[in-house]
């Protein structure tokens, strides 16, 4: 279809005209002045605008439509986005044109913007008017149906009801019933006018006629800016200030559609245009509102949420790590065709990655100059009713120190990625005996040490008096440290000695690196955990053991890969190549893994580790008062919310804990085991009716019968629960779906196999389900972190919480029974979404940016769960297409 | 036929081919969770080492029978699942009891001002009518200017929500490029995450102040509330509606466009008609959604309990079912408490049903289309 489209559309474009030109000119206007109405409509520009004021803020308009409709043409121009619509490009034109118009006429006459748009409307309804009589006179050649249509006329009969019962209001006054014979004629004139002539008058006059006395109507100022109209009847009124945007609204609307019908040639595919420019701009109208309230959010919140952010360079560093191997992934999908245009496409995709790399650099540079890299501001807070200016600055600061948590969460994460890219080097490279022997002897030791540390847990380091933590346990940690890094060494050693090339060596030496690698990493993570056990910390001279040799491991890990990387470029065979690619991914494991267990001593011991003046701290530099601070009562900086997020934290786990093993456990037995009917079928439609049902019926619940048997008061548990209840059906539809979702195919194969049946579902069912559940939770648990009219009612709110729950301290163990007790899960807690209602419930007393910079928080949260979750369905969705 | 149950109970928790010994553990396994539940009902105390038992139990028969277990496992699963579903209703009919019996239909009270009988669709013909409707020191309970306030929130999102909806997913569904597809959707179904708290937080903060500068009203109103829950609304109806859409099989739409229709005359006459069920429940789906909004309402609406004067009056205010119970519940007393159960079940109802109905129409859609696909 879109090919004869396209010869037709470029048949037409080849006798383009001064009509179509006038027309493409018509929508541009109308569209701006839509735009104008939204923009109207949220006051961002008083309509009582005019001169000056009015001309710089339609300048703005200017210089946003110049920058869009300029970026386009431009990017059509070098080919990179080419447009070839000659609608497109006459309607863009169209749009510059008439703001540049709109904006030097209101330099040069001193009119208002409420006159200015009235006589916008005007003009707009005199060139469809003049469009629909060109094409009955038929002066220009059009293909209109012999009439508009019967949905036409219904609504043109409505608009026409509505306005003909304003204006006889007005005229005659409500009290008499003229106004409804005048509401009455309206309707019925528009409707015949509209269905009884030929399409191209029946489109445009009556379209004409209400734009028209719409424009009229604002730009006589019969309803100026000023304008109020209050029946005594209702408690509240209509001001020009309300009325004039939706007239605009309306206007252009209907204007634009008419236009769009008349520049097509009417009949079926100026329908199709019509119908389509309208449905864009309720989209647009959609999409704004929709980006207004994120965006406004943002900017009310954003500053005070980020009062005092700094962080260290080096900790910002190690944040940049994760990034770094998204956007060269991103860099490394291949481009899409080999068309001329794809360089443009190249340049696209490495941006990412090149802004990442100047990042990087910023950062180095603030280590190496040390001086502070600060943005500073203000933000309000509340002091005794009144507003307060307080100073602040987000800063990046030059301290060479990272937070311990700062560094294990990034470097687990980077190697169990790179675990997962790395495949196989079984049987690759040439078997040496002593490796073997090393291989073989390794479990055992790891096994030993594992038991050693088992045996401190249960007895403690001093068993009967003796001091066996203290000497053993000593030995043992600086033994498996030494081995550690040996082993450590062992694939550096294997690739820089021997004969043959680089990439040969590398290649034969395959299973130095996987002996190497995983060996040193069991050692060493054996030892650590001993140490914690044994409470011993062995050093040498002021270095730590085991960070010391975890360090030397990843510097001889970096090094190792560095190598292969290098002999990778050399080498020229195409398997040699995959084996040394898998032996990089291996390499990298091994320096994530490595600098996982370094900061994970220190997070363990307590004790920092300094190298060279960087060094790995408990205390890290990244401070971020707002959600690392509880509030501060007296003091001149308000403090944060602390509580409220960890509040939100516990319910999150609490509801998940509780949820997600029910939920799943249902739906694996639902779909693989019961048989398919009446049951499954109701539980489907109680579980779908159960997700739909209102959450403050759950808070009802919670409060009615979970307070009463948890201790009588608001608890956080009672709203784990709470949410865990609403969380659960959703995690049951989901899963359901995804195990569904799983081809019968895999089950007959694997049953043809001779598995058994929960075999089958164990390692065929569940792995190929698992990305639709976690998927299905990740957005469940975005949901449920948002909730709050259930909170209100189980968890209470707090305004200004000063104390945050204490879960895992909390827990005590009892003589007498329940023999275990949690006060802290039994007493209420802020959290994030009572936190912004407790703002609202305080009244006068409650500060509104802080409110704003909760609901920032919050919204923060809940809208990183749900792209996320998203993110990842879509991801998985491709996978499984592409399979 | 006592057989026979036994044999289709033993098949229902074991399976078709078990053994006497995962009989055994499996019946070890459930007896002690089901003594641990016994425990937890009368003597809760001791009930955490009873737990410790079942684990036990359990881990020690996964190792030893772990299909059994494991499948023992997923059906307390369900059990559970279910018993929870089904107790949350009866306990909240259960506890809506007392004050049914007590009141009648005096939680229906239509009231009584200025010295006449407000005019409420002439039910005043049936419902009993009092000066005092919300009074809980007197025991007067009148559920109907909740019930009014919910349904005009409802019509005023519903009238925003449904053709702004209807046009989203029509855009997205059928006009949207491919490209512009993939940024749209996901875009909405994330905006469909915004927690109703901020929502209505910015209509505490915000469009309270716009509304009494453009619309002389003193804040609060049902216009305000009914806007803001409609754009609430809009994702779910855009996201179902465009799922119904988007399952209108192509090669309906393909046989129009051969017979040479324009995309617009294929929407209108294929797309829109074939997948209208579908829009429609999802308009249901959003409506059950602005039904059961809470906090949005709460937050930008006083907790007035004063009937619409005049009725359709939009810029009056006062509670609906929802933030009735969220603002009422900390302070309310017994007696009142019960009647606020009253409100929930109803929102249980109303809410349970529309989600029944529209699951209901979309079931009977896709058996539809799956004949004539």
């Amino acid at each position: 279809m879109s090919e004869g489209y396209a010869t037709e559309t470029t048949l037409v474009n080849a006798e383009s005209n001064v009509y179509d030109r006038g027309l493409d000119a018509a929508i541009g206007l109308s569209v701006l002045t839509f735009a104008l109405g939204m923009v109207t409509l949220v006051d961002a520009v008083p309509l009582s605008a005019s001169g000056a004021a009015l001309g710089e803020s339609l300048g703005l308009i200017l210089a946003v439509v110049v920058g869009g409709v300029g970026i386009v043409g431009v990017s059509s121009w070098a080919n990179v986005t080419p447009v070839e619509s000659q609608r497109v490009r006459g309607i863009a034109l169209g749009l510059v044109v008439s703001t540049l118009g709109l904006t030097v006429l209101a330099y040069a006459v001193p009119v208002t913007l409420a006159t200015l748009l009235g006589l916008t409307l005007v003009v707009e309804a005199v060139a469809v008017a003049v469009a629909g009589v060109a094409s009955r006179v038929e002066t220009v050649d059009t293909s209109p149906n012999t009439s508009a249509g019967l949905l036409a006329g219904v609504v043109f009969g409505a608009l026409g009801l509505t306005l003909g019962a304003a204006i006889g209001g007005s005229l005659v006054g409500f009290d008499s019933p003229a106004w409804v014979a005048v509401a009455l004629g309206a309707g019925l004139v528009l409707s015949a006018l509209t269905v009884l002539p030929r399409e191209d008058v029946g489109s445009t006059i009556p379209a004409a006629l209400v734009v028209g006395t719409l424009g009229l109507t604002i730009a006589t100022a019969v309803v100026g800016v000023g304008w109020q109209w209050n029946p005594q009847s209702l408690s509240g009124g209509f001001t020009g200030g309300a009325v004039i945007p939706i007239f605009v609204l309306v206007g252009a609307i209907l204007s634009s559609w008419s236009a769009a019908k008349c520049r097509a040639g009417f009949g079926a595919r100026g329908r199709e245009f019509g119908a389509f420019l309208v449905i864009n701009l309720n989209v647009f109208l959609m999409v704004a509102v929709m980006a207004t309230i994120v965006v406004f959010v943002t900017v009310k919140g954003v500053g005070y949420a980020l009062h005092g952010f700094t962080i260290g360079a080096l900790s910002a560093l190690v944040l940049l790590a994760p990034l770094l191997v998204v956007v060269v992934n991103a860099a490394r999908t291949p481009a899409g065709t080999d068309d001329w245009h794809t360089g443009a496409r190249q340049l696209f995709r490495l941006l990412p990655l090149a802004a990442v790399g100047s990042v990087a650099a910023v950062l180095l540079s603030v280590l190496v100059t040390g001086d502070r890299l600060a943005y500073p501001f203000t933000y309000s807070v509340q002091v005794n009713r009144a507003q307060q200016s307080l100073d602040t600055a987000i800063a990046v600061t030059p301290e060479p120190t990272v937070g311990s948590l700062l560094l294990v969460a990034p470097a687990l994460l980077l190697s169990v990625y790179f675990f997962r890219t790395y495949g196989s080097l079984r049987n690759v490279g040439s078997r040496v005996g002593w490796a073997e022997t090393i291989r073989q002897t390794l479990p055992l030791a790891v096994a030993g040490t594992v038991a050693l540390t088992g045996l401190f847990l249960l007895v403690g380091p001093r068993p009967l008096g003796l001091p066996l933590g203290g000497t053993l346990g000593v030995a043992v940690v600086v033994l498996a440290a030494v081995a550690a890094v040996v082993l450590a060494a062992l694939p550096l050693a294997g690739v820089l000695a021997g004969e043959g090339t680089l990439a040969d060596r590398a290649q034969d030496r395959a299973t130095l690196f996987t002996l190497g690698v995983f060996g040193s990493l069991a050692l060493l993570t054996s030892a650590l955990f001993l140490q914690a056990t044994a409470t011993v910390t062995p050093s040498v001279g002021p270095v730590n053991v085991v960070p010391g040799v975890a360090l030397a491991g990843a510097v001889a890990a970096s090094a190792a890969t560095a190598l292969v990387a290098y002999a990778k470029r050399q080498s020229g065979e195409t398997l040699q190549r995959r084996l040394l690619g898998e032996e990089i991914a291996l390499g990298l494991t091994g320096v994530a893994g490595f600098l996982t267990l370094l900061g994970l001593h220190v997070a363990v011991t307590k004790v920092s580790f300094t190298v060279l003046g960087v060094s790995v701290a408990n205390a890290g530099t990244l401070s971020w008062p707002m959600t690392m601070q509880t509030y501060i009562p007296l003091g001149t900086e308000p403090g944060g919310i602390l509580p409220a997020v960890v509040g939100t934290v516990w319910l999150v786990t609490g509801a998940t804990l509780f949820a997600v093993p029910l939920g799943v456990g249902a739906a694996v037995f639902l779909t693989e085991y019961a048989e398919q009917g009446r049951f499954t079928a109701l539980v489907e439609i109680a579980t779908n009716a159960l997700w739909s049902t209102p959450s403050i019926v759950f808070g009802l619940f919670g409060a009615a019968f979970l307070i009463p048997r948890l201790g009588g008061d608001e608890s956080l548990l009672a709203g784990m629960l709470v949410l865990g209840f609403m969380l659960l059906p959703l995690v049951l539809i989901t899963s359901r779906e995804a195990v569904k979702s799983v081809p019968d195919e895999y089950r007959d194969a694997s049953a043809a196999l001779g598995v058994s049946q929960w075999e089958t579902i164990k390692s065929v069912v569940l792995p190929a389900a698992m990305p639709g559940v976690i998927t299905g939770v990740i957005l469940g648990v975005g949901r449920i972190a948002g909730e709050t009219a259930p909170l209100i009612l189980v968890l209470g709110s707090t305004l200004n919480a000063t104390e945050s729950a204490q879960v895992l301290d909390g827990f005590r163990f009892t003589a007498q029974p329940p023999f275990v007790a949690n006060d802290a899960l039994l007493s209420a807690s802020a959290s994030l979404p009572t936190q912004v209602w407790a703002v609202i419930a305080a009244g006068v007393s409650g500060s509104p940016s802080m409110g704003w910079a909760s609901a920032f928080v919050l919204l923060l949260v809940v809208l990183t769960f749900y792209a996320v979750g998203i993110t990842a369905r879509t991801y998985f969705r491709r996978k499984l297409t592409h399979e | 036929m006592i057989d026979d149950v036994r044999t289709n109970t033993r098949e229902t928790i074991l399976g078709g081919d078990a053994t006497e010994g995962s009989l055994l553990a499996v019946g070890a396994s459930a007896a002690t969770l089901a003594a641990t539940i016994l425990v937890f009902l009368f003597r809760p105390a001791i009930a955490v080492p009873m737990v410790g038992a079942f684990i036990f139990v359990t881990a020690l028969g996964w190792v030893t029978y772990q299909a059994e277990i494991a499948r023992l496992l997923t059906l307390i699963a369900t059990v559970l699942t279910v018993l929870t579903v089904t107790f949350i209703t009866i306990f909240l009919f259960a506890s809506a009891f007392p004050a049914f019996v007590e009141h009648g239909l005096g939680l229906l009270l239509v009231p009584i001002q200025g010295g006449e009988v407000r005019w409420f669709f002439w039910l005043d013909a049936v419902l009993p009518t009092s000066t005092s409707y919300w009074n809980p020191a007197g025991g007067a309970y009148s559920l109907i200017p909740a019930i009014w306030g919910t349904v005009m929130v409802t019509l005023i999102a519903g009238a925003i929500a449904g053709p702004l909806g209807l046009f989203g997913a029509l855009f997205i569904a059928e006009v949207a490029s491919d490209g512009l597809r993939e940024i749209i959707k996901p875009g909405v179904e994330v905006l469909a995450g915004i927690p109703s708290i901020v929502y209505g937080f910015i209509g505490f903060q915000v469009l309270n102040g716009f509304v009494q500068q453009s619309f002389l009203d003193d804040g609060a109103s049902f216009l305000i509330a009914g806007v803001v829950v409609g754009v609430m609304a809009l994702p779910t109806v855009v996201s179902v509606g465009e799922d119904a859409l988007s399952s209108v099989p192509d090669a309906m739409g393909d046989g129009s466009i051969a017979m040479g229709a324009t995309r617009w005359q294929t929407m209108k006459s294929i797309s829109i008609p074939a997948a209208f069920s579908g829009i429609s429940a999802g308009v249901i789906l959003g409506l059950g959604r602005a039904i059961g909004e809470t906090m949005a309402v709460a937050a930008i609406m006083a907790a007035g309990v004063g009937l619409a004067n005049p009725l359709f009056d939009v810029f009056d205010a006062s509670a609906t079912l929802t933030s009735l119970i969220a603002v009422n519940y900390g302070s309310a007393s017994e007696s009142t408490v019960d009647v606020l159960f009253v409100a929930g079940v109803m929102l249980f109802v109303i809410v349970a049903g529309m989600s029944v109905v529209s699951q209901y129409i979309e079931r009977q859609m896709r058996e539809k289309l799956r004949g004539e696909a």
